[in-house]
């Protein structure tokens, strides 16, 4: 068991004692080797089941607004989740006074596609070990070096420690570089309109409008999706072009300030269709054009959703 | 093959406004081609449901209210509540409309023939069961038949569906009619109460006797003990069920409860048969 | 009947299929397969051992389908715009699929014409998995890799060839002209089937499941199952016996559609009054359960999942049907 796992189940066993809250989220072993299972843990001896480590790779966020409003609740925070709580908070779907946070620092989820990719689909065992990946399929065992299996998110990852936190379990880590961070949106940019269409209508075109997207996502919590509207009706429910495009696109804008770059929607998508590549880039205009960052503050509204009485733009007024 | 998705052209022959809010419309439809009246005539019973469509609104799940012998026509009482029914209350007569159906059980009625038959219904959900009552009054079906009891209840007297067909009703001996409305109001000569209420005073009595109740839930829900208590078992309760419903012929799964499909088999149950399924209303 | 096809072969077989019907394979895209009509023989892959991402159910259920194109008021239905298909490559799971929803589609008062036809018009030429997924679970629920129920012809690979059982005359008019498996060769294919079920584990047990599944209907089980569950529709869109429809109108192309739908999504039970009978993500994880292993058990007498396992691998938080129902049998109220 790794210390990291040893100290949140400790955590977790205390808060439960002691009160503090009804449920821990957290993680525990998966059925598959390459992923954990969210977890809710309700009474001490529970807390036991917990683990954690790189195969964790929801982002527990995405539970508060699922979860009854009285309850209190603990939850286990890597960077994007505590600043998803944060923008949470900011949007007034969790009160913050309800919720402990168990900060932990993130080396980063391990990607089992990328893994799979190449050994196959039949994986035995996985385990980490130090900065390496043991994987045990049917004809033997692979070695990975961890950096090189790790979601692409979490590559790009700027903000690994937790903001806010209760308690923060674990060393911190170095902040990520920014020029790596943005390096794929000024890398895609830079493409012809007509390739970066391209790229689009491919990754779109797979869709299966399962929504697993949207349900993985943390900011993603409208009782009334868009695209469930039926009058007036925004989209077509058909797989047609014009169906997923309009999905894939509305879906980037209403992420506009409030995506927290977890990359959750691009792990939970079935049909391995790359999601991040739309959002990342008003991401990063909200950082050139407003110096906005989501979980940089836990009060700011993102651009989008506030407003001034001296705004220079006039639609305000 | 047959395609039973594929819907036959009527025609709006007459709209009535039934109710003084203008929430629920009447419409008779009448059949564009012989063939498709011949069909629906020869299949369909009272309590059975059709769909209606209006290509670009989609379609939407109605029940009769009209017994056959009342003409060539076939009457839905619809409530103005989405987008579907929306649109047809803008419909008049002479508008061309589309339909699928006699589809789902209806009222198993020739199983009873020799009963009494007790029909209990409240507001909005009496547009079958005013079905079944006009076509057991047809002369040569009501012999069949003992006594004939309907207990109808609705918020106020405005809200009552058939108003001219039912005050003829009471010029009949053939049909006992107890009529209800929640709170007295001025000039009105029949019960005041809610229907459970109405019934348990009107106490028809259980024996040799079959009941058909439909209405809102709590309705049925305070209706059931007091006929459990006039002595009616639930084998020889009937009730129709609405749910959400897309092909209307048990395909597209939307619409189960437990194992069944209202549509395809129901959406007449007897409250027996209703309680050996799950509760998944 | 056992006929022998070399390996090497295959291409120019697949090839004089397509002079008379559309082929459909597993064509590899990017990470994954998924069934394509082929253009060139070559483009077929079956040595990729896993299940299609996309399961083959879209090949008779279409995930968009247009059932009428609508011409002044007329519907003109579409269910004949489909002519003779053979489809290559399928597995047992995805086959025994199709079976069961024979049951929905093609029994009862009402026959549903669109997956008649397509039904009809093709026939399925079934690979045996030699080699199941540790996801597979196949045995577990009344089939296994090698199930020949709904098969034409089954294929299993021996190495260098391919054994063809032969059942049915679909089946002869494909592969009649080859010549006989010999007695080693039809050996080789059962030592073949014996092996790749024997290899296979048992997640759970399904003896009683159905009873044990509707006395836990209101118990609390499934509040304490779902809570991980997302409510998106990634395992009832993959899933082979998932045939839940919507129908609607795309008036601006005048078509009556109907597209896939999933008793996942809160919007599928949402009535025009404003009541939704199943109203929380509970009563929704329990109808998916209960239709695949009560319902559909009470009305076909089968369980209504073949053990695919494309739910299991692709689920984003890893809940495990196979560990539901293992779960569920072991439920004891406290």
């Amino acid at each position: 068991m790794n210390q990291l796992t040893f100290a949140i189940r400790q955590e977790a066993a205390r808060i439960l004692e002691e009160n503090v809250v009804d449920v821990v989220i957290g993680f525990e072993v998966g059925t598959l080797p390459l992923k954990a299972q969210p977890a809710f843990i309700t009474r001490k001896e529970e807390a036991e089941k917990l683990v954690y480590n790189g195969f964790c790779q929801n982002n527990l966020a995405a539970y508060l607004t699922r979860r009854p409003k009285e309850e209190r609740i603990g939850i286990i925070c890597r960077g994007c989740e505590s600043r998803a709580v944060r923008a949470l908070v900011i949007e007034h779907q969790h009160d913050r006074d309800k919720l402990y946070l168990i900060g932990v620092p993130c080396t980063g989820i391990i990607d089992w596609r990328k893994i799979e990719r190449q050994v196959g689909e039949n994986t035995l065992q996985a385990v980490e070990e130090g900065d390496e990946v043991i994987v045990t399929t049917r004809d033997g065992e692979h070695r990975f070096q961890r950096v090189d299996v790790l979601h692409d998110s979490c590559k790009r990852c700027l903000h690994p420690n937790p903001v806010g936190a209760d308690i923060v379990l674990g060393d911190p880590l170095p902040e990520g570089d920014p020029e790596r961070a943005w390096a794929p949106v000024l890398e895609f940019e830079a493409l012809p309109p007509e390739e970066r269409y391209a790229y689009f209508v491919q990754e779109a075109e797979r869709c299966i409008r399962c929504y697993a997207c949207r349900e993985a996502c943390p900011m993603c919590y409208c009782t009334e999706c868009f695209v469930d509207y039926t009058t007036p009706r925004w989209a077509e429910s058909m797989i047609t072009p014009s169906g997923t495009q309009a999905w894939h696109i509305i879906r980037a804008f209403h992420q506009t300030g409030r995506c927290v770059s977890c990359g959750a929607c691009e792990r939970a998508c079935p049909m391995d269709i790359k999601m991040t590549y739309l959002v990342d880039k008003l991401s990063y205009d909200m950082v050139q054009q407003y110096g906005f960052e989501v979980g940089a503050s836990d009060e700011e509204q993102p651009p989008f959703a506030a407003f001034t009485l001296d705004d220079r733009n006039r639609f305000v007024r | 093959m047959h395609n039973p998705y594929k819907p036959i052209p009527m025609r709006i022959a007459r709209t009535v406004v039934e109710t003084d809010d203008q929430s629920l419309k009447s419409f008779e439809l009448v059949f564009e081609r012989e063939a498709d009246r011949e069909k629906f005539f020869a299949k369909y019973r009272p309590g059975q449901f059709c769909q209606l469509s209006i290509f670009g609104k989609g379609e939407a799940p109605f029940g009769v209210a009209s017994a056959a012998w009342e003409g060539d026509f076939v009457r839905f009482t619809i409530n103005k509540i989405g987008v579907f029914t929306r649109a047809i209350h803008k419909m008049k007569s002479g508008d061309a409309i589309s339909m699928r159906g006699p589809l789902g059980n209806g009222f198993p009625i020739e199983d009873w023939k020799g009963s009494n038959i007790l029909i209990i219904g409240g507001g909005y959900a009496f547009t079958t069961l005013f079905a079944l009552a006009q076509h057991l009054l047809a002369p040569e079906i009501r012999s069949q038949y003992n006594d004939l009891t309907v207990i109808y209840g609705a918020r106020e007297p405005g809200l009552f569906l058939y108003k001219e067909e039912i005050e003829t009703w009471y010029k009949r001996d053939d049909i006992n009619l107890y009529q209800a409305i929640d709170r007295p109001v001025e000039g009105w000569s029949h019960f005041v109460g809610y229907v459970p209420t109405v019934t348990k005073e009107i106490a028809p009595s259980a024996e040799n006797t079959v009941s058909f109740v439909c209405g809102p839930p709590v309705m049925i829900k305070f209706t059931l003990p007091v006929l459990d208590e006039l002595g009616f078992p639930p084998e020889r309760i009937y009730t129709s069920l609405e749910k959400r419903m897309k092909c209307g012929i048990g395909k597209c799964g939307r619409c189960n409860v437990g194992h069944k499909y209202i549509c395809k088999d129901g959406p007449v149950f007897t409250f027996a048969e209703l309680r050996e399924l799950p509760a998944d209303l | 009947m056992y006929k022998v096809l070399p390996k090497t072969d295959l291409p120019k077989l697949i090839g004089r299929w397509m002079e008379q019907a559309t082929v459909y394979a597993p064509v590899r895209q990017g990470d994954f397969t998924k069934f394509e009509p082929l253009s060139d023989p070559a483009q077929a892959d079956l040595y990729y051992a896993a299940n299609t991402r996309y399961p083959p159910k879209s090949l008779f259920l279409p995930q968009s389908e247009v059932m009428f194109r609508v011409k002044d008021g007329e519907f003109e239905s579409t269910e004949d715009e489909v002519s003779s298909r053979v489809i290559l490559g399928i597995h047992s799971c995805d086959t025994r699929a199709l079976q069961l929803l024979d049951g929905v589609f093609l029994t009862g008062d009402y026959q549903d014409p669109y997956w008649a036809k397509k039904r009809e018009q093709t026939t399925l030429v079934v690979l045996g998995c030699a080699d199941p997924c540790e996801t597979c679970f196949c045995t577990s629920v009344g089939s296994g890799p090698f199930d020949k129920r709904g098969a034409d012809v089954m294929l299993i690979d021996i190495g260098d060839e391919y054994v063809a059982d032969v059942r049915n005359e679909k089946g002869q008019a494909l592969f009649g002209h080859l010549p006989d498996a010999s007695r080693e060769q039809i050996d080789k294919s059962r030592q073949v089937q014996a092996a790749a079920a024997a290899g296979m584990k048992k997640p759970f047990e399904t003896e009683g499941i159905k009873d044990k599944l509707y006395s836990l209907f209101d118990s609390d089980f499934w509040p304490k199952i779902q809570q991980s569950c997302l409510g998106c529709g990634a395992c009832t869109f993959l899933c082979p016996t998932c045939y839940c429809f919507d129908i609607v109108d795309e008036a601006q192309r005048n078509e009556r559609v109907r597209n896939w739908d999933t008793c996942m999504f809160r919007i599928y039970s949402q009535e025009a009054s404003g009541h939704n009978p199943r109203p929380t993500n509970t009563e929704r994880v329990r109808q998916r359960i209960m239709h695949k292993y009560a319902y559909f058990v009470e009305l076909y007498d089968e369980i209504g999942c073949t053990g695919c396992g494309r739910c299991v691998r692709y689920c984003p938080v890893d809940l495990d049907i196979r560990q539901i129902i293992r779960s569920a049998q072991a439920w004891e109220e406290s």
